[in-house]
């Protein structure tokens, strides 16, 4: 059953006096357990599509259909209400609030929800203690290494519950055995949590952790397959 | 409150700029609540002088001596009820710095002219046969922490603006406290009244002189027309009077200063608009510095409204707390600051900041909030998630 499914989708920013097209005429099916790797070079519109994945940005035109939602007719409040119930954000600077210590950071989705105070903190220590970081929990994260505040924001992604994990370079800040760590993390969210992942990288090692990966180019999409075909 | 901790965090971003701007917040509401305070404690002073009691001064100048003449002609004046000349001996209690002020009158004619002021018939009786005795206001004994049957011993300074020394040649003046006196506000029960003759009589030099005169009246509504019948009986003398009700007297020393009520709202108003820009100034900046943690909170779910709303709140927990904090030092400093010796002579009490004043302060901090606050806001809720995590 797919998850995500987007239809002739159509994106283009104005920049300057130039209308750019990113996306062109785009079909894409995530099934539902995927881990979906994007890949391509800069500017070819990886990101663009994740954004529209992860309800952070509307189409020109065509239809996004993500967990059931028709993300491309919902009002800005429903799209949040949305992205909060059903989107969990990995970015590749983490984007932790540097004010909050770790185990506050991974609360503040909760803070949308109904949950007592001491429910909030039992699911934030489940959360620390699957990423590996129960110990640092107090610490902000200017105190914490890039692979652990990775893991942190991996954290904050889960903590809600989210059916799927949107994943922008979730490696592309850190070495290669911390990158390793966060990699193996999502595919243990993937394959034994049943999270569906999608993941923009341009890094053939991280993208060799999915289980499928599609390519990106010029605003369309391509398969492995049809690329070496080509 | 499950956001306080991100709004407390976000205040806590840099703690050095938000302190700064809520020590100015501070200064600000302080000096909002110690002026309004000022402003209410006179509005307090002329509701208690609006009684029917006249006080005859010389018409030369306030502290001009009268002579002690003049006393029996007032009496005649048609519709007087009771008049005592009054005296005012300024001297230092233990210490060069401790100032108080001793106000010889009669006090059986007082007390029938100052009806709200109540003295136990025993303590008043103990005070008309004891020529030293005082008659001290509650709110100065407690203060003092002073008992009947205490002695006052002080060394004068003045009496009546002229030298206080005593026939024996000395300044050293002794009363003996034979009771209390009570009003309707507690707190300014402050002066303390001595036998009138028992001061003129020990004066080497300066006897049968008053500083002037305390009239009662029947009639309050013929305040104007009595005022001018005394000042007529002696309009053609050396000592011409000038015979004012308490209310208006307290209003002519007051009119040498300003116009108070003006003063004070035009001193606050300049300092809360000041405040209004350097609070804008403050909150804008600390969003232009988020935006890339607004617009995280955004991708986590917050909506546009939301984001909107945790702007405001720093800015009005900013201001409220700091409001709050002006308040509270103001409502402890004022009365500390306006409990002068002066004043208590003239039966005026320490000035409070009253309630009133903290409600209208906490609405003033909640507008600056809203008005320093909502550009600010309003930017946060426009900004688009993308662009802005993009850094574009």
């Amino acid at each position: 059953m797919p998850i995500v499914l987007l239809k002739n989708v159509i994106k283009s920013y104005t920049r300057g006096k130039q209308r750019v097209e990113v996306l062109h005429k785009l079909d894409l099916t995530v099934e539902s357990g995927e881990f979906l790797a994007l890949m391509g070079p800069s500017g070819s519109g990886k990101t663009t599509l994740l954004n529209l994945i992860g309800g952070l940005d509307k189409p020109d035109m065509g239809e996004v259909t993500v967990a059931g939602e028709r993300l491309d007719q919902l009002s800005g409040s429903a799209l949040a209400h949305w992205r909060a119930r059903h989107v969990g954000f990995v970015f590749q600077f983490y984007n932790l609030l540097p004010v909050l210590s770790a185990e506050r950071n991974v609360e503040v989705p909760l803070l949308l929800t109904r949950l007592s105070r001491a429910q909030r903190r039992r699911n934030v220590a489940a959360a620390l203690a699957l990423v590996g970081l129960s110990d640092r929990a107090s610490h902000k994260p200017a105190e914490l290494s890039g692979g652990q505040q990775q893991r942190v924001a991996i954290a904050r992604a889960i903590i809600a519950d989210p059916t799927l994990l949107v994943c922008d370079e979730p490696t592309g800040d850190l070495d290669r055995e911390n990158a390793e760590e966060i990699l193996n993390l999502l595919q243990l969210l993937n394959q034994q949590h049943g999270k569906t992942v999608v993941m923009v990288t341009h890094d053939p090692r991280a993208a060799a952790h999915a289980s499928r990966r599609l390519y990106v180019d010029k605003g369309t999409l391509s398969s492995e397959e049809a690329r070496s075909a080509a | 409150m499950k956001y306080l901790g991100l709004i407390w965090a976000a205040l806590r971003r840099k703690p050095a700029r938000t302190l700064l701007t809520a020590f100015s917040i501070v200064t600000a509401f302080f000096l909002l609540g110690s002026l309004q305070g000022i402003n209410a404690g006179i509005a307090q002073v002329e509701k208690l002088l609006d009684v029917p009691q006249l006080l005859v001064m010389s018409r030369v100048r306030m502290d001009a001596p009268l002579p002690l003449a003049q006393l029996a002609r007032i009496r005649t004046v048609a519709g007087v009820t009771a008049v005592t000349p009054m005296n005012a001996l300024v001297g230092l209690y233990k210490s060069p710095t401790n100032v108080m002020v001793v106000v010889g009158v009669d006090i059986g004619q007082m007390l029938k002219i100052a009806k709200d002021m109540k003295v136990a018939p025993e303590q008043l009786a103990a005070m008309q046969r004891t020529r030293t005795g005082v008659i001290v206001g509650e709110t100065i004994m407690k203060e003092r922490g002073w008992k009947v049957g205490d002695r006052i011993p002080l060394s004068a300074l003045s009496i009546n603006g002229i030298g206080g020394t005593k026939t024996d040649g000395t300044s050293n003046w002794v009363f003996d406290i034979v009771g209390t006196y009570t009003v309707p506000l507690a707190d300014w029960a402050t002066r303390i009244f001595a036998n009138y003759d028992y001061i003129n009589d020990a004066l080497a030099s300066g006897q049968n002189q008053v500083l002037g005169y305390y009239v009662g009246i029947a009639d309050p509504a013929r305040s104007a027309q009595i005022s001018q019948a005394i000042d007529n009986l002696f309009a053609n003398s050396s000592d011409q009077t000038r015979t004012q009700n308490i209310k208006d007297f307290m209003n002519s020393v007051l009119d040498q200063v300003g116009n108070i009520n003006f003063l004070v709202n035009g001193i606050v108003g300049a300092v809360l608009f000041t405040l209004l820009f350097l609070t804008a100034n403050t909150m804008s900046q600390s969003v232009r510095e988020r935006i890339n943690e607004l617009a995280v909170l955004k991708t986590l779910g917050f909506t546009d409204a939301r984001v909107q709303w945790l702007v405001l709140a720093e800015a009005l927990v900013l201001s409220l707390a700091a409001a709050v904090v002006g308040l509270f030092l103001a409502g402890r400093a004022l009365p500390w600051v306006t409990n002068s010796a002066a004043l208590q002579s003239q039966g005026i009490g320490a000035m409070h900041v009253p309630p009133s004043v903290f409600g209208y302060g906490l609405g003033v901090a909640v507008l600056l909030a809203l008005i320093s606050g909502l550009p600010p806001a309003r930017r946060a809720r426009r900004l688009a998630i993308v662009t802005a995590l993009s850094g574009r």
